[in-house]
């Protein structure tokens, strides 16, 4: 997964730019700058899908930041959070719309963000700000089984990465950058998941975080049956 | 519309203010279904039989019929009522099997509670997880579970805490419960009497269970009884769970009427493991006793040990499901009078089981099922005491959901 493709950098940001010319000096900027891929790879050699990937520089800033909608989405589906991990930057917006078949009640008693939040159908839910970085665990009080993650980070760039295990993270300034990497199924210890690389604007540059560990058991995605009940 | 006014009217709930946005949710289904069976007169019906249905019963016969209320007070606080019919000419044809209030606040910690006061089912059967407690991996029940649903209801509080293991990087957690409770002191009765059953056919608050009927919830002793039980969900692909039971009935307490209360306890087991998204395993044990009459001291008092056991295969895909099961069971009467032969009771069961999706209302389901067992009171009608049951059921359900 990546937020800014370089191969299609121009392109899409040219759909940007029509939109306005500020984004579009932000977009040239973007564009002439380096690029980070980061992968993250299981102890059997497998990349790792759905990992938090976050890079902020080592130094003071000099890129623009990763330009992010101010709201983002954290859905139910099927009695389960949707999708299951996001991560969004501080001072974001999230809506849960519950879009299931059944009532939910989120919550999170995180020290980044406590919140309680029913969801019944037909209401109208106002969306909950995230103000603070940290991971927030989000659960359900009517399905003690939905667990989700909210990962608020203050760091400029930010992403997921793909289903090969990769986050390509174009529009860096050159320079040293930390990486970190978070996932609720990485086992190894998080000291262990900390980068520093040094970015070349004339080159693209990679980092590669080796898991020792094996991964946690990933809950399948099992939509409920028309006859059971939770 | 008219259907969720239906359901509104069946669950008695439509009093009071205006309702809206879902809080009020009504579950019913009825299902019919064509039945053969070899067994002998069902205890249903006043034999030994240990199958719902026996010979007599072949043809079309209504499986259940039920609903199923929620109704939320406050977004804490929600009032469950299960209303069913079985069409077995129970002397209540339309009866409560449940009801009960929740109080479950939400977490502040990683330690959350809640607490239920009413009428309900402990919290011991892992096939049991369908709306008004029906199995849903095959039509019948094991019979360790069957024997649950007919002699017990916990009538009273339970109170549940629960570690969330997610807060901490754990994907599982691990629950506490704890009940106290009462109007239970005749259970053990049933065991005693005709041993283990599998049927589908759970006791109703009001009505009692077969003919003449046998009434489960009375208190005689006026001493509460008590269970506790420990579950453990790994990885939202195991979970575990233990209980130990104890209606604390004094076992010389009747009552004029002829009610006896039934001294029993049981330790119960039980694991589900769902290693892929297709397969379902489920395995669970029990074992206790049941004392009723003079105390220990006098060799007249009569006392039962019983255990029961199965194993389940359930595979699952699209809109099939396919289950089978093994049972084993046992009663042995250790102590007092023997007024006939002893009604120990042992035996083994298979059960294979098919359900098919129509959509999101409507299901086929199939179900053979073969009872062996050895009960001498048999012989008392002309009957040998090692038997052969077996019972083929095809069923049509329709459910419908509705929310105000």
């Amino acid at each position: 997964m990546s937020l800014l493709r370089s191969s299609d950098c121009e392109r899409r940001f040219g759909g940007v730019a029509a939109v306005g010319f500020l984004i579009a000096i932000v977009v040239t900027a973007a564009c002439r700058a380096g690029e980070l891929t980061v992968s993250v790879i299981d102890p059997t050699g497998h990349g790792v899908a759905d990992v938090v990937v976050v890079v902020a520089p080592a130094g003071p800033a000099t890129s623009p930041a990763t330009p992010t909608s101010p709201v983002a989405i954290m859905d139910q589906r099927d009695r389960a959070f949707s999708p299951r991990i996001l991560v969004v930057r501080v001072g974001t917006n999230v809506e849960f719309p519950n879009n299931d078949t059944v009532s939910h009640q989120v919550y999170s008693f995180s020290p980044a963000k406590k919140f309680q939040l029913p969801l019944y159908k037909g209401q109208l839910h106002p969306p909950v700000t995230f103000d603070r970085s940290g991971l927030v665990v989000l659960g359900c009080n009517i399905h003690d089984q939905m667990v989700g993650y909210i990962y608020v980070t203050d760091a400029p760039f930010f992403g997921k990465t793909d289903p090969a295990g990769t986050l390509r993270v174009p529009g860096l300034s050159a320079g040293e950058y930390r990486i970190s990497v978070w996932s609720p199924f990485i086992a190894d210890q998080a000291s262990s998941l900390t980068r520093t690389v040094r970015v070349d604007a004339q080159a693209p540059a990679a980092s590669r975080v080796q898991l020792v560990d094996a991964l946690r058991a990933r809950p399948e995605p099992r939509p409920p049956r028309a006859d059971w009940e939770y | 519309m008219s259907a969720r006014l239906y359901a509104c009217l069946v669950a008695g709930l439509c009093a009071g203010p205006a309702l809206a946005d879902d809080r009020l949710t009504v579950v019913g289904a009825v299902d019919v279904r064509w039945v053969h069976s070899t067994s002998d007169l069902s205890y249903l019906d006043g034999g030994l039989g240990k199958l719902r249905f026996d010979q007599d019963d072949t043809g079309l016969r209504l499986g259940r019929a039920f609903v199923v209320s929620r109704l939320r007070v406050a977004d804490i606080v929600t009032l469950h009522a299960v209303v069913d019919a079985y069409g077995d000419h129970d002397r209540n044809p339309v009866d409560l099997s449940e009801f009960w209030a929740e109080v479950r606040p939400f977490p502040t910690s990683a330690l959350r509670w809640r607490v239920r006061v009413g009428a309900f089912h402990m919290p011991i059967s892992l096939e049991n997880r369908g709306p008004g407690w029906s199995d849903v991996y095959s039509i019948t029940p094991s019979a360790l579970n069957t024997w649950l649903g007919e002699e017990f209801r916990t009538i009273g509080t339970e109170f549940e805490a629960r570690w969330l293991g997610a807060s901490s990087g754990y994907l599982g957690d691990v629950s506490l419960v704890a009940a106290a409770y009462a109007w239970n002191d005749p259970a053990g009765v049933l065991i005693a009497a005709r041993g283990f059953a599998l049927t589908d056919r759970p006791s109703t608050l009001f009505g009692g269970l077969g003919r003449p009927p046998i009434t489960f919830y009375h208190e005689i002793d006026r001493k509460p009884g008590v269970y506790a039980g420990l579950s453990w969900r790994h990885h939202d692909r195991l979970e575990m769970r233990a209980l130990r039971y104890d209606n604390r009935a004094d076992p010389v307490a009747s009552t004029v009427a002829g009610g006896t209360a039934w001294r029993t306890r049981f330790s119960s087991f039980g694991a589900r493991l769902t290693p892929t998204a297709n397969w379902t395993f489920i395995a669970q044990y029990l074992d206790g006793d049941t004392i009723v009459g003079a105390d220990e001291a006098d060799e007249d008092q009569f006392r039962m040990t019983y255990h029961a056991a199965f194993a389940l295969a359930s595979l699952e895909w699209g809109r099939e499901r396919l289950t089978a099961r093994v049972d084993r069971f046992g009663t042995h009467q250790s102590s007092g009078f023997y007024y006939g032969p002893a009604a120990d009771d042992s035996g083994h069961a298979w059960t294979a089981a098919w359900t098919h999706d129509l959509g999101a209302q409507w299901q086929l389901a199939a179900e053979w099922i073969r009872v062996t067992s050895r009960f001498p009171p048999r012989a008392s009608y002309g009957e040998l005491p090692l038997n052969v049951e077996s019972q083929t059921q095809v069923a049509i359900r329709y459910r419908f959901t509705a929310a105000l």
